[in-house]
Order: structure tokens, then sequence, then C-alpha cells
């Protein structure tokens, strides 16, 4: 069945508390908030078109951009950064020949994210929603091999 | 040491976490009850005080004081929120008290809010904890079908409306006025205090905002007086701390200690010293904003009091032995913090942006004069000048990196 936008609303009452709410599951459902969505939003919750901007760009949760089909992930906090996180990043920046942080690629985006509290399992990589444990510069080239 | 006392650890591993049955046939919820029967909201507070808690989250406000604060307010609408937005690094004792003993949590949010006089109870849980919010979705459901909470608590006159709200993805939302305005639909930044949130919090109104690991320790006092908790540990900040160990240590993971333990205790006695051929270097106690510890202070006790040297924090202790390249831990700071400043003030957000690129030359070893020279302009304005405690905390490693690593040289 397909999710519209509209059905997505339903589900909140236009209460300021259900703004955030909101915004992320629109951004999970269609990979971001578009233009046009958040002029929907907007209306429904009786705002301001600028303020849903406003509140949905602050937000790493929240996408305002359309998303490449790829997004690779790779977590930095201070137990991954001593375990080698970078080295992961360097390594699958040489294989895909991209750089972490552009986002102007429409293919495939790598971050260098915050800590996701799995520190007892990293280093840590998340590539769309799947979760890699444990990930050595080594591994990353059969990791990839699954996306690619 | 193994047999030290256990307040929120002490079921772990032999309930299951999502069976009600389990943790009501190891006395869960009774102290709710006796709460609800036999005491008064501000008898309960009044424990609370003489317990000596303090907040868990890492600031160490006492507790009991600023619950009172909301249960004095003469005011119809107030709020409770129980802060699980775990994201400092390093750190994920919130995770794994709502994996292991989801319902030791619930208690707790249910008799706070209730002696605070709140009828709706905010948990704001990390977005990215998907899977703790459905653990806690289930424990809240098991809980409300036995009258835990909802209308007419235990045939009381109590009602209470629990609600999980998910937060986005920012670390700043762990502070509390950031996690109020996020709540309210608006971008995650602090506000300026006054008010103070207890006076005019959540939508305007008294709200108390407290760490989820605080609040674990709630049902413990409760059912076993504030009095014999304040034994437990340091004078100072008694009861005792979630510690997160990680990094180069033989036993990593979360353990119970009590508070004024000694740093080398934890390493050494908890996470059984470093693997064998691995020499220590430093600790960093706190998680990214922590302060960093060498050999010759692992003897200091950990407390929340403001007399202590080393800031306990979030709990997290990062061991760091010397094979580890310092600039890819200096880069996973400055980063951090580069991309969580929200930008309201610009010491902030100028003076993160420009410590990373700084941290960026110097693992290139192009790090310049005039770079070494602005490395200190910057980190006094981030120490002294910026709106919340954010800027302070990107400041704390990188001056310690200076002083006691010696990283910019002698």
């Amino acid at each position: 069945m397909l999710i519209t936008l509209e059905k997505i609303l339903l589900e909140y009452d236009p209460e300021a508390k259900n703004l955030l709410p909101a915004l992320e599951k629109i951004s999970a459902v269609f990979g971001y908030v578009s233009r046009e969505n958040a002029r929907k939003v907007a209306d429904y919750f009786s705002l301001p078109e600028s303020k849903v901007y406003e509140t949905a760009s602050f937000y790493d949760l929240v996408n305002i951009k359309k998303q490449p089909n790829l997004i690779i992930k790779v977590c930095s906090g201070t137990h991954c950064a001593v375990s080698d996180s970078r080295k992961i990043v360097e390594e699958i920046e040489n294989k895909l020949h991209i750089k972490a942080g552009d986002e102007n690629n429409p293919r495939v985006k790598l971050e260098i994210i915050s800590c996701l509290g799995r520190c007892g399992e990293g280093p840590v990589a998340v590539i769309n929603d799947k979760v890699y444990e444990r990930v050595t510069a080594g591994g990353v080239g059969e990791i990839l091999e699954e996306w690619i | 040491m193994q047999n030290s006392t256990k307040i929120i650890t002490q079921h772990w591993n032999d309930i299951n976490p999502l069976k009600i049955e389990d943790y009501l046939n190891v006395g869960g919820y009774k102290a709710l009850h006796r709460f609800v029967k036999k005491m008064s909201p501000r008898q309960a507070i009044e424990e609370i005080k003489k317990s000596g808690l303090c907040g868990r989250g890492g600031a160490g406000y006492p507790t009991g004081q600023k619950l009172e604060m909301v249960g004095v307010s003469g005011a119809t609408e107030k709020y409770f929120i129980c802060n699980l937005d775990e994201s400092e690094p390093g750190t994920y004792k919130d995770r794994m008290l709502v994996d292991y003993d989801p319902h030791l949590l619930i208690e707790g949010v249910i008799i706070v809010a209730l002696s605070v006089g709140a009828y709706k109870a905010y948990i704001y849980i990390n977005g990215n904890y998907k899977k703790q919010k459905d653990i806690l979705e289930i424990a809240l459901a098991q809980a409300r079908e036995k009258n835990f909470w909802g209308a007419g608590i235990l045939g009381s006159e109590y009602d209470l409306e629990i609600e999980i709200f998910s937060g986005a993805g920012a670390y700043i939302c762990g502070e509390e006025t950031a996690l109020i305005n996020s709540i309210e639909g608006n971008r995650g930044e602090p506000k300026l205090r006054p008010p103070y949130p207890t006076d005019a919090g959540l939508f305007g109104k008294p709200t108390a905002v407290n760490n989820a690991e605080t609040i674990a320790n709630i049902p413990w006092i409760i059912s076993q007086g504030g009095e014999k908790y304040a034994k437990i540990g340091a004078a100072c900040s008694p009861g005792t701390k979630l510690y997160i160990l990680g990094g180069t240590v033989k036993n990593p993971g979360v353990v119970e200690a009590p508070t004024g333990i000694t740093i080398r205790e934890l390493i050494y006695d908890f996470g059984g010293g470093l693997p064998e051929g691995k020499d220590f270097w430093f600790a960093q106690i706190g998680g990214a904003s922590g302060k960093l510890v060498v050999e010759n202070e692992l003897d200091i006790p950990l407390t929340f009091s403001r007399d202590c040297p080393i800031p306990l924090g979030s709990g997290a202790v990062l061991v760091v032995d010397k094979s580890v390249d310092i600039h890819d831990l200096i880069l996973s700071w400055t980063g951090f913090f580069r991309r969580e400043s929200c930008g309201k003030c610009v010491p902030c957000r100028e003076g993160t942006f420009r410590l990373d690129e700084i941290a960026g030359r110097l693992k290139d070893g192009k790090i310049s004069d005039r770079d070494k020279q602005a490395v200190y302009d910057i980190l006094w304005t981030l120490n002294n000048t910026t709106f919340c405690p954010l800027g302070k905390f990107a400041a704390t490693a990188f001056s310690d990196a200076i002083s006691k690593l010696k990283i910019l040289g002698d």
C-alpha cells in the first residue's frame, strides 16, 4: 500500500510537540522532507513554512535534501576513533573514489557521524540502515560488495 | 569488591526485560506501592533529599532539590522529563539500563513524576536507540495494564500519562533547555537561564528533567530509605554509578560501583587492566568532553563534587595505550564538537570549526606557528564565553592534551 504524506500526517495531532516526530517520520519514509511536503506540513500544523524548515534543518535524523541511494556512515566517537575508524573512512574513500562529507555526489554519500552508543562493538559503520560492528579496514571491501 | 552494593544492575541478566512478571517476582513496583499507599509526595522528595542523590547525567546537581523546586510550585500543569538522550561519545549506560531492566526505569519515572505533581511525563530517548524505544513501549504497555500508570493508579487518586519522545540526533539536546526546545517543535538550541526549567520549562510550565540513571536509583531509595543510600560511596555525592570501560582494557563494558572509587581501581580491578604488551598512556574520563588523566593521577577518587579535580561526567572511562595515534582521537573530539555545535552563539560555532581545522593541520604535520598561537585564544574563548557548556566541553580535552601530552611540544 502506498504511503502518502497525508496518511502520515493523520497519525499526528497538529500540536507543537508532534512537529519533530512527524518530520522524522516523513524523512524516514521518503528519504527527505521536500519543499512541497514541507509546505503541506506547515499547513497542517498552521505554521509558517520557514518555521518548519527552521526545525527540519537542525536535526541529523531529518534530511531536507534528496539523498543518494547509498549512504555510508562511519562512527568517529572516541571509542571507535582509538580502534582505527579513520582508516576505515580512508579505505572507503579510496575504494569508491569519494570524499567523506561530499554532499554533491548523487550516487553515494560517506558521512563521519557522532557516537551511536554501540561503543562496546566498535568500530561501527552503518550502510543505509544496516549496522556493521567491529569493522576493520581490511574488511571494508567485503562489506561494500553487498551494496555495489 | 565484586559483592559491593548493586542498585541498578542487581537484576541484570536474571530477569527477562520483556516480562513484567519477572520484574514483579524480584520485588519490582513495591516502591511504587509503598509510595502510593504510605507516603505523601513531600515525604518522597524528603527521602530523596536525604539520600544525597545527585544528577548522573554529568552535572551532579542535587536531585532532591530540583524535584522540590517543581514540587512546591502551585502551578496546576507541571511536567516531568526523563532524559534518555544519551549521546556523549563512549557512553551507553542508559541504553544498557533499558536493554536489561526497563521496568526499573519506568517505576522510577512514575514515582518521580507523581512526587513533583506532574500529570504528564516524557521519556526523551536518543533517536538512534530504536530497539530500546521498542522495549520501552512494550514495558510501558505492560505497566499500564497493571494500572501502574494511567488513571487512578493502584486505586488512588493519582493520574499520570507517559509518552516516549524520540530525539532526532542532536548531542546538544541532552542539555535540558535544548531538549525542551526540541519537544516544543523548535531547533534544539539551549535557552537563556533564568528562568530555569523548574520555574518555566516545557510549554512554559514548571518541569523537572532528570537523567535516566538518576531515576533508576529512585525505587531503591523509596524502598530502603534515603539514609541508607547516603551511606554508600563518597559522602559528597553518595550512591553507585554506572561506569563504562572501554579502549585498551581486557574487560570492556558497563560496571556498577560506588562513587569515590579511584580510576586505577576501575581500570585494573574491574577492567582487568590492559592486555599483554600494551602500555598505559592516559585515560579520558566522561566521554569526548572529559578530562585526560595520566599515570600519576590514577589514584584520584571520582565524585560529582565541584572539588573533585577530575569530574566524573557521564562515567565513561576510555583507556588509551601508547600505540594509539593521538591525532585520530583529537580529530574525533574536534570533529564531534564541530558537528554538534548548534550554531546559536559565535564563539562556539566558530571556535569548534577553527579548532577542528587546526587539528587537521596538526595531523598532516602542517601546523604553523600562527596556529599554535591561535589555539590558545580559541581554547580560552570556548572556555569562557560560550552560551552553554558545550563550548567548555569542546576545549577541555584539547587543553589537557596540550598541557599533559605535549601535543604542541613543550
